[in-house]
């Protein structure tokens, strides 16, 4: 009989950090563990005893198991890329090769840009004879023993994951599905990614990369995740074990195993969808999220608590067109570096101390001011961190400011706030990226601050913006974690279909959508999903004729034929207007390149009890210490717990709010109010 | 933050805005663009400026705004729009009339002129007698298509709409050119936020103090970094564009640079007398403000590193390091009013290849070598409904070979341009895309080869009309420091009665039936460095995947390989023996090789050159020149 523990495990490249909520009574248990990035499998596992102890509970307690990993990615990052090898249709074997033919950021750079190494190498990319159409027509039958002469040659070279890309397989997936049968009849030890399979959407080029990133990661996301399930079914007995996707929603773990490049992207994925809840909460439906973690910060823009996909994500050069919560990521962070760059410029990132050697004030060897350095000199942090267990080397930080600040002749204050102030900026960048860049003005939204560095620049990076809301959620240092929570479990199915939006394809489109619905709860269906709670969402990717670029719109519920022609339509021509300010309803005609379905199976949300109500009759009172603030100096500040603030209380700035894991800013002309959710809320004006 | 000096926190968040408002008006443009000019192929540059026209960012050229300035005087308001095209009555900064060019001014308050927002683009169709604006055969800009002067599209946020009609009306594809326009319009009022946002934050004064600091620090950086890297003297070179479109023969460009220990002085004195068909470029105007921007990051291949290259921006500042020098009116960049400019584009990466050439010859070999990647091709047609079918793609061509590494396969100079894939392209046009790969043996022989140019096989599915607008169809992208020059560019149809017909590259006009196949050969970059240096292992690996022919292994590399069980090796012996006797049978290796039929014009006499003017070629390569840079 399972138990009441819903157990999240977010592994990072150094920490797996591990949250159980008790659904019965709310209660919150949290820990952390070093993460073991040659099998993330063992840190799991001992990052569930961890906080079972901690909960004084035991395996037969945990009735769910959701775990989200940045680990994926760094699979890609730091993989040999020996092994690999790529089936294409005949004449596009410099597919790889030629990718787009090009050139990243200026103009010129062609005389110098060296191209980065190909995820396969020419050598091992073979070609097959057969040719499908756009419109699934073949034109050409496949000659299924050159595929297996293809194949028996590759196996020679040392390949043992292949990808298979046809053209237009999207449309049209018979001859990639008949290679697929021939390799598991003849070569049974070879991983095999399908294109129509991990990504049935139109532009060769960026297909087969994410088919090549899939089956590149396959066996090592099959192994950790299978050993996991393995060590956790023989302690607990079965158990849900879901599995985070670059979507937002989770999948079993065996599901995951097969398409892996889903992982790939999801490491943010957790904060944005803890964040999303806390707005909820919180009665907020825009925000965008600051997620300041040691090296980067991510930043996202949620418009109606729903989060937004892209396809144009890239890992390194190379591109992963799966659908990915929007996510813009710069390289400044709390541990990122402060530095003299060329014609003696003030720079701050993307370089960073890391974990080890860390910042100067941690004592652990860091020899290079920081950002979190910066904080530490205008006193911006307490006198210890994570509840006494860091001590700050405050006197160190500042002698090495006062030398960094006089190699551009200003004083240690006015150097470590001049390092706030262009970290802020380049937080700033990133918030740009998915808001003014899109047609959309930050004014109007609440930022959203959290990681262990989130809030405390986050009225800062306001100020720049013209916001003047700032929300904090409870434990801002684990809404990661939190975020696997509350998750639903998600199948994104998608189609190239290109058509006109004419009367006459409605049924076409009815057709396909059915489908899509019928495979996706099907997938559902077979992860253990109660009819009740599946929900589908159809969508299409539309443009208008002649533009090569698409938008993703949503249809609503319950229409079909030509009411849901007209609504596509209605919905694209607003969604056009939205992003980019202008467009032709009624002037020009649109075509629908895609069709999507999102199969939903919704999970019961857990209540949490807030760790602050019980320590709230226990809290410190606040303190007084000098705080910096740039124009005005040093000056006395009020500094709170945040466990003193409970529901409705309401205090002025400049302060500084304390808790485990995290420090919340309030600068001069802010203010901070507790919500009833025990979220802080800081205005301006 | 309250502040009312610059200090380097202020300056620091002014240059990052400042650049990351560059990336940020570039999106924008590309979203919300319609032409696949713009948007696929990248073809628009923006750009912030001051209230001066100085130019602050740096990513890439751009035009000038001084013809705001001249039309305009102090007419200048919130709201406006200024728009033009005209290659003349824009200062040169206008290179060719389907570049349509928008300016936005940026205040602070109501009265204080900031700066000014600018983009400019290559749209799809501005009228003119061929699909797509560019004719090969036309004597005059009006030929061309509209030719807009400095205008107001928007006067004080009024549209005149009057104005808008008539660029509508005279383009084959309106709907494209008005989603262009109404994109850079919105992009360039966000770029514009960002200036007011930094003046509201630091005040204008302080502003201002920024951009006087950022034009200082490209002047510097180049000063500092590059310049020590070229030595002082005088330095000749010069390149060809190999027609004009009526007429094939030698149409040199001539640079005389003059180096010193902080500025260099390019003198375009020599260059031939401007040609009848399209392929002038006039830059004589504003002291060649443009052309100096335009040629200026070309010094950053003397960087340290590709990577330290990538990171260094140049803005007006390098107009404090070159200066220029042009000859009277009637060369090829000193066209009279109104002659042709359509496929200026020949011209323009010619200028930056002649300054590269000079700079190799004042660095003892240390520049890469030459790389042609602007060129066009395409199929029009008009469906049953008479619907303008226009496909056209601009295929690049290999990188240049240089001292750090190979060049890298089928690029384009112009950034985050993208190539069609074949699964868009079978979508959108009656083409069937029959196979797209590299072309073996293209890639200029070298120590460091060069890149490998495109093989293209594409088959019109229906009675369609040919375009190609190419130079370097038979003159090749040289090769440097010893390297050799790589492959020209190409272009044939096979017709279904089994004939060939192989076409020149400049050629419009060209009607082909249903079925027939067309093929594009781009071009290879040239090499890099002696071939005889050239590691062995890297020739059998290109021999191993059929990128260079056991053949061309022999001639140009002197390796020799064998194929034992299908496995490609190198017979370690022959390949000495024969890299001995090749060495030995070849007297003192040139700087520079410019090709076969390069050699032929010149054994023909068909290479003419001004009295005084000394061959720039005669110098020999650096036999083992010292720590290459990168």
């Amino acid at each position: 009989m399972p138990g009441s523990l819903r157990v999240s495990v977010d592994t990072g490249g150094t920490f797996t950090d591990v949250i159980a909520v008790d659904s019965d009574s709310g209660d919150l248990y949290a820990v952390k563990t070093a993460s073991d990035r040659e099998d993330p499998s063992r840190a799991l596992v001992t990052g569930v005893e961890k906080v079972l102890g901690l909960a004084g509970r035991g395996f037969d307690d945990v009735s769910l198991l959701v775990h989200g990993s940045t680990t994926a990615t760094n699979a890609v990052l730091e993989h040999e890329f020996d092994g690999i090898g790529l089936l294409v249709t005949q004449g596009f074997r410099h597919l790889i090769e030629i990718a787009r033919q090009s050139v990243p950021d200026g103009y010129g750079n062609s005389f110098f840009w060296v191209k980065p190494p190909r995820l396969v190498p020419l050598h091992l990319v073979r070609e097959v004879p057969e040719r499908i159409l756009y419109d699934g027509a073949v034109a050409r039958e496949l000659d299924e023993d050159a595929v297996v002469t293809a194949a028996e040659e590759l196996v020679a070279e040392g390949v043992n994951r292949l990808a298979v890309c046809l053209l237009h397989s999207y449309a049209n997936p018979d001859h990639e599905r008949r290679i697929g049968e021939l390799l598991a009849q003849r070569f049974p030890e070879l991983f095999v990614s399908l294109s129509s399979v991990v990504l049935p959407e139109y532009r060769e080029y960026e297909r087969a990369m994410t088919t090549l990133l899939d089956v590149m990661v396959k066996p090592y996301c099959r192994t950790y995740l299978g050993n996991a399930e393995a060590e956790l079914t023989r302690r607990a007995g079965p158990r849900p074990f879901l599995i985070m996707q670059s979507n937002g929603g989770v999948v079993t773990a065996k599901a995951a195993g097969e398409r892996p490049v889903n992982m790939l992207l999801s490491g943010p994925a957790g904060g944005v969808l803890g964040a999303i809840e806390a707005a909820r909460a919180a009665g907020i439906s825009d925000i965008i999220t600051l997620d300041v973690g040691g090296t980067s910060t991510d930043v996202a823009l949620i418009e109606d608590l729903t989060v937004r996909l892209t396809s144009e994500s890239v890992v390194e050069s190379y591109p992963v067109k799966i659908p990915m919560i929007d996510i813009a990521t710069v390289g400044t962070g709390g541990g990122s570096l402060a530095w003299v760059g060329p014609n003696h410029s003030l720079k701050v990132g993307p370089r960073s101390a890391g974990a080890v050697p860390g910042p100067i004030a941690y004592g652990r060897g860091g020899t290079e001011p920081t950002v979190t350095d910066a904080a530490t000199v205008l006193n911006r942090f307490p006198a210890s961190l994570v509840g006494g267990e860091l001590v700050l080397d405050r006197d160190s930080a500042r002698a090495a400011f006062e030398d960094f600040g006089r190699r551009f002749g200003l004083d240690a204050d006015e150097a470590a706030a001049g390092v706030l102030e262009v970290a802020a900026a380049g937080q700033v960048a990133g918030i740009r990226q998915v808001s003014t860049s899109k047609g959309r003005d930050p004014a109007a939204y609440t930022l959203v601050a959290f990681g262990g560095a989130g809030p405390l620049l986050a009225a800062q990076v306001a100020d720049f913006l013209g916001m003047t809301r700032v929300l904090v959620p409870p434990y801002p240092g684990n809404l990661s974690a939190f975020g696997l929570q509350v998750t639903d479990i998600k199948r994104d199915l998608v189609r190239t279909y290109v058509s006109p939006l004419e009367p006459r394809v409605a049924d076409d489109l009815d057709v396909i959508w059915r489908e899509l619905e019928e495979a996706g709860a099907a997938e559902l269906t077979a992860e253990g999903v109660e009819d009740d709670d599946v929900e589908v969402i159809r969508g299409a990717d539309a443009r208008y004729v002649g533009e090569g670029y698409e938008v993703a719109v949503s249809v609503p519920a319950g229409l079909t034929g030509r009411p849901a022609l007209d609504a596509t339509i209605a919905a694209f021509h607003a969604e056009h207007h939205r992003i980019y300010g202008f467009s032709y309803d009624g002037k020009q005609d649109v075509e629908v390149v895609n069709l999507r379905v999102q199969a939903v199976g919704r999970l019961h949300r857990p209540p949490h009890r807030s760790r602050y109500e019980a320590a709230g009759a226990a809290a410190p009172a606040p303190t007084t210490r000098d705080v910096y603030w740039p124009g005005e100096g040093w000056r006395p500040c009020t500094i709170h717990d945040r466990a003193a603030l409970t529901p409705g209380t309401s205090v002025a700035g400049p302060g500084v709010v304390e808790e485990y894991g995290a420090t919340v800013v309030v600068p001069p002309g802010w203010q901070v109010t507790c919500d009833p959710a025990a979220n802080l809320i800081l205005t301006k004006g | 933050m309250a502040t009312t000096v610059l200090g380097p926190i202020e300056l620091e968040v002014i240059t990052g805005t400042i650049r990351s408002a560059e990336v940020e008006i570039e999106a924008a443009v590309e979203r919300a663009a319609r032409s696949p000019m713009i948007r696929d192929q990248h073809d628009y540059r923006v750009g912030l400026y001051d209230a001066r026209g100085r130019k602050l960012t740096g990513r890439s050229y751009g035009s000038l705004i001084e013809p705001v300035f001249e039309f305009f005087g102090d007419d200048i308001h919130p709201g406006d729009v200024f728009f033009w095209n005209d290659p003349y009555n824009s200062a040169g900064s206008c290179g060719h009339v389907p570049d349509l060019c928008t300016t936005v001014p940026i205040f602070h308050g109501d009265d204080r002129l900031l700066g000014f927002a600018q983009v400019f683009g290559h749209h799809d169709d501005v009228g003119g007698c061929v699909p797509g604006s560019l004719p090969v055969q036309v004597h005059d800009q009006w030929g061309e298509g509209l030719v807009v002067p400095p205008i107001k599209l928007y006067d004080r946020g009024v549209l005149n709409e009057t104005a808008f009609r008539i660029l509508e009306r005279n383009s084959r594809l309106p709907e494209h050119l008005r989603g262009d326009i109404d994109s850079e319009i919105g992009a360039c009022r966000l770029g514009a936020r960002r200036l007011t946002e930094l003046a509201d934050r630091y005040g204008v004064d302080v502003l201002e103090g920024g951009f006087d600091a950022i034009i200082e620090n490209c002047a510097r950086t180049v000063r500092d970094e590059l310049l020590p890297k070229i030595a002082d003297g005088v330095y000749t070179f010069e390149d060809y564009v190999e027609c004009d479109g009526f007429t094939r023969k030698l149409y040199a460009m001539r640079l005389t640079m003059t180096k010193t220990a902080d500025r260099i002085l390019l003198d375009f004195t020599g260059t031939d007398p401007e040609a009848e068909g399209p392929i002038n470029w006039a830059i004589d105007y504003c002291e060649g403000r443009f052309v100096r921007k335009w040629m200026g990051p070309v010094l950053r291949c003397l960087a340290d590193s590709p990577e330290r290259a990538a990171e260094i921006d140049i803005n007006e500042g390098i107009l404090d390091v070159i200066d220029v020098v042009f000859p009277p009116k009637g060369t090829l960049v000193t066209p009279h009013f109104g002659r042709p400019t359509g496929l200026r584009f020949f011209i323009l990466i010619r200028a930056l290849g002649i300054f590269a050439g000079a700079l190799a010859k004042a660095t003892g070999g240390r520049m890469p070598a030459d790389h042609e990647t602007i060129r066009i091709w395409g199929l029009h047609s008009r469906d049953t409904e008479g619907k303008l079918s226009l496909f056209r793609e601009v295929l690049g061509g290999g990188g240049p070979g240089r001292p750090w590494a190979d060049g890298s396969d089928v690029v384009h100079i112009v950034p985050n341009s993208r190539n069609l894939p074949a699964e868009f392209s079978e979508q959108r046009y009656p083409v069937l895309v029959e196979s797209l790969e590299l072309r073996s043996d293209s890639a200029g022989a070298g120590e460091f080869r060069g890149g490998f140019g495109y093989q293209k096989k594409i088959r019109s599915l229906r009675s369609s009309t040919l375009l190609s607008n190419a130079d370097r169809s038979e003159l090749a992208t040289y090769g440097v420091n010893g390297g050799k020059a790589g492959w020209p560019y190409g272009i044939e149809v096979a017709r279904g009665d089994g004939s060939t017909e192989s076409l020149p590259g400049m050629i419009d006009g060209v009607p082909i039936a249903p079925d027939d196949l067309v093929t594009v050969w781009t071009t290879g970059g040239g090499g890099w460095g002696d071939p005889l240096r050239r590691d062995p292992e890297r020739v059998r690996y290109d021999v191993a995947v059929g990128l260079v022919t056991e053949e061309a292994a022999r001639r140009e590399y002197g390796v020799v390989v064998t194929r034992v069980q299908g496995k490609v090796e190198i017979d370690e012996v022959a390949t000495s023996e024969l890299r001995d006797a090749l060495r030995s049978g070849r007297g003192a290796v040139p700087m520079f090789d410019r090709g076969a039929y390069f050699e032929s014009v010149k054994a023909g006499g068909g290479l003419v050159r001004p009295e005084g003017w000394s061959d720039p070629d005669d110098v020999h390569a650096v036999v083992d020149p010292a720590t290459p840079a990168g």
